[in-house]
């Protein structure tokens, strides 16, 4: 009773600050609306109004070549009152997002899959916050309430992410299949945490149950119905917008990167300097390098399966086409759920310094090259290295950690020494 | 990553910990000689055009002659409008300018800030490039009144003569817009808002007629009565809203064209005997640093700078010899130069300070010095969070030749708690104590932090929308409060025993954190504010909280820990930033109250962020720093 409480409390005091905040500052959304750090041309909130207008007037939203997301938000978005004018609904709408992101990120918690799993238990597993604290420390993240107020599509994609891993750590198979073809639907990477995550939701079901069920005829359930999930969601868009055109527009965007508007990732400056020629073979390399995480992690790390989809969210935020600090709130979102990694992280003060110095320099140098005119792309460009640079950090170091704590378990014996990656 | 590890191991050493304030001091030391040094010929540069397109006196001028006449004829016809009401004045000034067949518009603005009314009204006119297509333009622009409230006659009167004498030229390849601003500040705020579809429609009027880009704009400031009065020197103002610059090759182009073609002498920063000298060009440079660090408007020209129009402002000064034919032959030629740009100007500087009319440095050259002040709150920072991770127990110096008395018996097992280190075949013998690392508690920290940002955002808010007749009260008010807040907030923290010792260790740094990343990131924006804030917060570094004497062997200051942090409290108020602006005010003798309309106006009109530095990077950081103390008051 008295955690309801305190979560109703929590729920209650993230609401109205993020209300308060549309109410008492009204022009405050469309300017972050505006701000690339926030909005790419994938999740635009601006962008969003515009596919909603053309799609309200029966023309396809994909004509004008700015609208690049899901054709399944315009009918959504459609039904609720024009924000330009009667803006609470829209509000209400993302502030609800984020308070069942908080709900599902508790869920994770609640679990404790991140100390201890099936096949391996951190010898730290008594080091964790609890899971109000970590609800918290996602509802009052600054990144996370500037995602909120700019309105971009990708919180979301987030709240579907958050659900998949809390359905996925709670065993619950229909969920977190649905919950996931949502996020890859939305914003297609995701469909690249379904291996890790299909590894915590067959650990959950092996714990749970009796009879373990096969692991083949598991995986071939899971993958067979994800698939259909996300052909049925293909299907109904191609349906509603009656033509297939939405697949370029949208993943093909996403994979091809037409669109170089600069953001805080590292594709876009690349990109704007390349010859036309190594186009296609540096889209490759990047995405190539992006994807092979997965595999990697997912066999190496195999026993702390929502470590790797933790760190899989990171890996995102830094090396997608069109990053955001909405991604990147979203993996610091989880990062609190390896408190029991904290005491073997060695940068955490060098990461966070990089991550606080980028995030006030980073406007201050778009300032200078897009207002002031007096800098350049390369000032910009330059600070989101130092942002993806204290990001990555951020994931080595606890990457690192999470060896180490392996390492304890199964070497006892070299526990407090110093080791070396070789 | 061997590299890493060495460094890691490192940090263990207890040497590393004594040297960050020594490091500190350096970074402050060399910042600010390599700002004394700058002046000197060795580091700073002659001037010169970046921008082969501007040919700066490479034309004859026509401006003369039977002109003067019609500028005497005019300069009677303004004389005769001064105490005319605004709307006659206005249709007047169209009157004339319609004579020579341009096209005139009107605009009125009214703004209001710190219950005072700015209201007037513009008059401009077009004149629409022979050879132009209207894609681009130039500004030229007389204010009613200049920034002493003494009326421009001269210079209205030579927009007047020059707009006429310009349209019978057929060489214009831009447009040329003359500008008759109400006055000095609003009045071209307004005018530019509204050309650029960012004015407030509710208090000011849209532009009826418009032009293209604006590509520069040029003020002149001549007060000259109906008789007329020979100047000595032309001025150069050029610090824009903001501490931002105009592009030097501006600069540069008017001082060329004054000084080589028309041999007029020009000064800037109001140094008007320069004799070239090092304490000089100091000066000039210092000048032109709290000109820029203070971010308001300087003339006319200060609003055309934030929407990306290279602007400055000519102003006369001095008893000579020159007259306003040569002053109208300097513009003739200047805007002949601005008319052969064939881009934006963007080749030369942005980011510079001027020590003489034709010496300058550039960034790269001076902005170490105040990432060096920057640099040295985040050494201290860093150097306390290693700090507050250490363990409050002191560990007794084994090597101490200060006999200490004899050891109770239950504290000589804590003492002699030792730990056996083996690495290869050598063996140590360390104390556990300087082994353990300490849990940190953050949540107090973090919110005192946040806290105090939010309570800042009262005397911003106050200061900005107060009526003029408060100002004085609340300025004192604010005074007093701030100068003894911190030894209160120590008060009432104490009576819950908090902050521990580690507590106040990661208060300050936290704040020292916050503050060198606040003044590196202005430091690009604005390096004089950042320079003068890292300034005035140097002592910042060197503060810190006063422990309680643990030892018999405790140094002399925890022992008189309580008169030595009253004595350090009283020391910070000197620095509290709203006694060093009283204090500013009162060495140059300036009125607070007009300072702080001038401030309120900014805020309101110009969208002046130097208040916003003032209270929510500077104040917060004070007053963590002055709690950190005075908590040594109160065991």
């Amino acid at each position: 009773m008295a955690i309801d409480q305190q979560k109703a409390l929590l729920f209650g005091a993230a609401a109205a600050v993020r209300l308060l905040l549309f109410t008492a500052f009204p022009s405050l959304p469309n300017l972050l609306t505006g701000r690339v750090e926030i909005s790419t041309p994938v999740t635009s909130f601006k962008r969003l109004q515009e596919g909603v207008f053309l799609y309200t007037h029966n023309v396809s939203p994909y004509d004008g070549g700015l609208y690049h997301q899901a054709p399944l938000l315009l009918p959504l978005f459609s039904l609720l009152p024009n924000p330009a004018y009667h803006p609470f609904a829209t509000n209400v709408l993302y502030t609800i997002v984020d308070l069942l992101g908080a709900n599902a990120l508790m869920q994770i918690a609640e679990t404790g899959q991140t100390v201890s799993s099936r096949l391996f238990t951190s010898p730290r597993k008594d080091l964790r916050w609890s899971s109000l604290a970590i609800g918290a420390s996602f509802l009052f993240n600054p990144f996370t309430i500037a995602t909120c107020i700019a309105r971009p599509t990708s919180a979301l994609t987030n709240l579907f992410v958050l659900i998949a891993m809390a359905k996925a750590s709670q065993g619950a198979s229909i969920t977190f299949i649905l919950a996931l073809s949502f996020a890859s639907y939305l914003s297609m990477h995701p469909i690249l945490l379904f291996p890790p995550l299909l590894l915590l939701c067959y650990n959950m079901r092996v714990t749970k149950a009796r009879t373990p069920p096969n692991p083949w005829a598991y995986t071939l359930s899971h993958v067979g119905g994800l698939a259909l999930a996300l052909v049925a969601l293909l299907y109904t868009s191609a349906l509603l917008t009656g033509s297939w055109e939405f697949l370029a527009a949208t993943y093909g965007v996403r994979l091809l990167l037409p669109d170089l508007t600069p953001n805080v990732g590292l594709w876009w400056y690349f990109f704007t300097e390349m010859f036309d020629s190594f186009r296609e073979f540096f889209l490759g390399v990047f995405w190539l390098h992006a994807a092979s995480y997965v595999p990697g992690l997912t066999i190496r790390l195999r026993k702390q399966p929502l470590f790797v989809a933790i760190t899989l969210t990171g890996i995102f935020a830094v090396f997608q086409p069109y990053p955001s600090i909405a991604d990147a709130t979203l993996y610091l979102s989880l990062v609190p759920l390896l408190r029991h990694l904290f005491p073997l992280m060695r940068y955490t003060f060098l990461a966070s310094s990089a991550i606080l110095y980028t995030s006030f320099l980073g406007p201050a140098f778009y300032y200078l090259w897009i207002y002031a005119g007096s800098g350049n792309a390369n000032f910009f460009y330059a600070i989101t290295l130092v942002w993806s640079l204290g990001l990555s950090i951020i994931i080595g170091d606890s990457l690192f950690a999470a060896l180490r704590d392996e390492l304890d378990v199964e070497r006892p014996e070299l526990r407090g020494k110093e080791v070396r990656r070789i | 990553m061997a590299l890493i590890s060495n460094l890691l191991a490192l940090r263990r050493d207890p040497r590393i910990l004594k040297l960050p304030p020594y490091l500190s001091a350096l970074c402050i030391i060399v910042g600010v000689v390599w700002l004394l040094v700058l002046p000197l010929n060795e580091y700073s540069r002659n001037t010169y055009i970046s921008e082969n397109a501007l040919l700066p006196g490479q034309v004859h001028t026509y401006f003369g002659g039977s002109e003067h006449n019609i500028f005497r004829a005019y300069r009677h016809e303004v004389a005769g409008l001064v105490g005319k009401p605004i709307e006659e004045r206005s249709q007047r000034l169209g009157e004339i300018f319609k004579s020579s067949n341009l096209k005139v518009a009107t605009q009125k603005y009214e703004y209001h800030a710190s219950s005072r009314n700015v209201s007037g009204q513009n008059v401009y006119a077009v004149l629409q490039g022979p050879r132009a297509d209207a894609t681009e333009a130039i500004v030229l622009i007389a204010a009613w009144t200049n920034m002493d409230g003494e009326i421009n006659h001269s210079g209205v009167a030579l927009v007047l003569t020059l707009a006429r004498y310009f349209k019978r030229w057929s060489l214009w390849s831009k447009d040329i817009i003359f500008l008759l601003a109400g006055d000095s500040t609003a009045g071209p705020q307004a005018w530019v808002d509204a050309y650029h579809d960012s004015h407030s429609p509710a208090a000011i009027d849209p532009l009826s007629i418009k032009s293209g880009a604006l590509q520069g704009a040029v003020a002149i400031d001549y007060p000259a009565g109906p008789w007329g009065h020979r100047f000595d020197k032309l001025h150069v103002v050029y610090d824009g809203v903001n501490g931002q610059l105009p592009n030097l090759d501006l600069f540069n182009t008017a001082v060329s064209i004054a000084s080589g073609q028309m041999g007029i002498g020009c000064t800037l920063q109001r140094m008007f005997q320069h004799d070239d000298s090092y304490q000089a060009r100091l000066q000039t440079m210092l000048r032109g640093m709290i000109s820029q660090g203070l971010g308001h408007a300087s003339g006319p020209h200060s609003s055309f700078i934030p929407y990306h129009v290279d602007a400055i402002t000519l102003q006369t000064v001095g008893d000579g010899w020159h007259d306003e034919m040569s002053l109208g032959r300097t513009l003739e030629s200047l805007f002949r130069s601005l008319n052969n740009l064939l881009e934006h100007f963007h080749q030369s500087f942005f980011f510079y300070l001027l020590m003489q009319a034709n010496r300058f440095v550039s960034i790269g050259t001076y902005l170490p010095s105040a990432m060096l002040l920057a640099v040295n709150f985040t050494i201290t920072a860093i150097a306390l969070w290693v700090a507050s991770g250490r363990s409050d127990v002191p560990v007794a110096n084994p090597a101490s030749t200060s006999r200490s008395p004899a050891p109770k018996s239950e504290k000589a097992a804590g003492e002699s708690e030792m730990t056996v280190l083996k690495t290869g075949s050598s063996i140590a013998l360390i104390p556990t104590i300087s082994l353990t690392i300490t849990e940190r508690h953050l949540f107090l920290p973090l919110t005192f932090i946040a806290l105090t940002h939010f309570l800042a955002l009262l005397p911003l808010y106050i200061f900005n929308n107060a009526p003029e007749s408060l100002l004085d009260i609340a300025f004192n008010t604010t005074a007093v409060l701030t100068s003894i807040l911190p030894t209160l907030a120590a008060y009432v923290l104490s009576i819950y025993h908090r902050p521990t010792q580690q507590e106040a260790t990661l208060i300050q740094c936290f704040s020292l954190l916050l503050l060198g990343m606040f003044l590196s990131a202005l430091a690009t924006l604005n390096f004089s504010l950042s320079f003068l804030i890292g300034i005035f917060a140097a002592p910042l570094t060197f503060i810190r909280h006063i422990p309680l004497p643990t030892s018999p062997t405790s140094s002399i200051l925890s022992k008189n820990r309580k008169p030595v942090s009253a004595v350090i409290s009283l020391l910070l108020v000197a620095i509290n930033p709203v006694i060093v602006i009283r204090a500013a005010t009162l060495y140059w003798g300036k009125d607070i109250v007009e300072v702080l309309v001038q401030a309120a106006e900014g805020w309101h009109i110009f969208g002046l962020w130097t208040q916003v530095v003032v209270w929510l990077v500077w104040w917060p950081a004070w007053f963590a720093g002055g709690v950190v103390v005075a908590r040594g008051m109160f065991s």
